[in-house]
């Protein structure tokens, strides 16, 4: 009788824990209202994060929360609207704090994700994106607002509408490519390769250490592009009429032009070449310098 | 006595030419001179140390900026392994001087700090680039040890030096606001 009374209370006990334990290893459903342009912060230590902008006036996040999360917190103040995995601020050993988000906001909000080790993903989220991660990807949309992308040693893929705006995209290690942006842009890298594809651009500024460089897009009158690399080779062909004056100068590698005048050695001595010329009426500037990778300039 | 000396000099004087013709014809290679299209690489030494002066109140803005953007803190001087023994120098007469080297080593034991907080992969993902940015530097010095007034060499070490600067900061800055993100 004795002993069954204890195996009774060993289960009500077993029983009471898993009742009391957090429900954040749990699935997560939660909707709120919000501003149609709201700004919307997020911040996931690991794991995912997906946003997506839709026509509803409200937020929705849907996921999975890791089970050594402290607290999920979806909380609304005025326009801004914050979602946040907050994990432990002392993590000993292995903590399961990776968090994997869907959320779906309002299409003209404007969003400040931060992440560690999480990968982005946006898609049509019209209003300013502020996105920053350690070792994730970061994968978006560029419409007519700003946005500033940065990413230590993950990728940075944007992908524009042909609407001006104004792109800073920066990674140390990883890639950035950016198909159909116009306007500004500025995109950084130390180790990565840099594609800009399909733009039209009053300004572009390439900065790679050892990263290649790929510019197949258009620049307007007036418009200005500075590249700038260390060991990277620099690939550019101007789409349409391009009217600048050029000063294009290697240390030690070649100039392939298809227009412009032949290049010329910098010197009998040294090995590099440089190439100044003024292509139509040269409202614009073309300012491109190496120290060792090879250049191609070509237009079509 | 002396009225009939000077009278004589200056009679003498005015018997000189007033204009002094050249053994050859020189106003060809003047005008050629003249002319010809500036290199940027063939400026003068005086030219190129005066750039090099103006690159560097530039590189020194620079490094404010990016001290100070982001909010970054200025910790104490920490000297850190491997960035006290790089310099660079201008046509021999300019080098990166102590403010330099003590932004550089504030932000790299910030960045150290941070780091600690990221994961090893991470960790020597980031040392593996700041190593191919130190290395790149290296390289521009030894091509600035033959041509010292090469202005694009000396353009693109400063931009070197500001990209590692601003790696530093990046990685520094962004764990820091990261983290601190979690405390909103």
């Amino acid at each position: 009788m004795e002993v069954r009374n204890s195996m009774k209370n060993v289960t009500l006990i077993l029983l009471g824990i898993l009742l009391a334990s957090p429900a954040l290893a749990e699935k997560i459903d939660q909707t709120q209202d919000a501003d149609a342009n709201g700004k919307v912060e997020v911040f996931n230590l690991s794991g995912d994060i997906e946003i997506v902008g839709w026509n509803r006036k409200q937020i929705q996040v849907t996921g999975t929360v890791g089970d050594d999360a402290e607290e999920f917190i979806f909380e609304r103040s005025g326009k801004v609207t914050t979602i946040k995995v907050k994990v432990p601020d002392r993590m000993h050993g292995h903590k399961d704090v990776s968090s994997d988000l869907m959320i779906r906001i309002p299409k003209g909000s404007s969003i400040d994700v931060s992440t560690v080790s999480a990968d982005i993903s946006v898609e049509g989220v019209e209003g300013e994106q502020e996105l920053q991660s350690v070792s994730g990807d970061i994968d978006t949309e560029a419409f007519s607002t700003d946005m500033d992308i940065g990413t230590v040693s993950g990728d940075v893929d944007v992908e524009g509408s042909g609407k001006d705006s104004e792109a800073r995209l920066e990674s140390v290690s990883g890639d950035v490519t950016a198909e159909g942006l116009s306007g500004i842009i500025k995109a950084d890298t130390t180790n990565g390769d840099i594609e800009i594809t399909q733009g039209d651009f009053d300004r572009a500024r390439i900065d790679t250490v050892n990263g290649d460089v790929l510019y197949v897009a258009a620049l307007r009158s007036a418009g200005k592009l500075d590249v700038d690399t260390v060991n990277g080779t620099v690939d550019i062909t101007f789409v349409g009429d391009v009217s600048a004056h050029f000063d294009i100068e290697t240390f030690n590698g070649h100039i392939r032009n298809c227009f412009g005048p032949e290049a010329e050695r910098t010197s009998k001595y040294a090995p590099g070449w440089e190439l100044s010329f003024t292509e139509g009426s040269g409202e614009g500037r073309v300012a491109i310098a190496t120290l060792n990778g090879g250049l191609k300039l070509c237009k079509e | 006595m002396n009225n009939e000396t000077d009278d004589k000099l200056m009679a003498q004087a005015a018997q000189l030419s007033t204009e002094i013709t050249p053994e050859r014809d020189l106003w060809p290679d003047i005008e050629a001179a003249i002319e010809a299209p500036r290199r940027r690489s063939s400026w003068t030494p005086y030219l190129a140390q005066a750039a090099a002066i103006v690159l560097l109140v530039g590189a020194s803005s620079s490094i404010t900026y990016v001290m100070t953007k982001g909010g970054a803190n200025v910790s104490p001087v920490i000297p850190t392994m491997g960035l006290d023994a790089e310099f660079t120098s201008f046509g021999s007469s300019y080098e990166l001087g102590q403010g330099f080297q003590n932004a550089r080593n504030n932000l790299a034991a910030q960045m150290d700090l941070e780091l600690d907080r990221l994961s090893p992969d991470v960790r020597a993902e980031v040392e593996e680039n700041l190593a191919v940015i130190r290395s790149a530097i290296i390289e521009i010095n030894s091509a600035l040890e033959d041509e010292p007034n090469n202005v694009l060499l000396q353009d693109l070490l400063l931009k070197t030096y500001r990209e590692e600067l601003t790696v530093m900061r990046k990685v520094g800055g962004l764990t820091q606001h990261v983290m601190s993100r979690n405390d909103i």
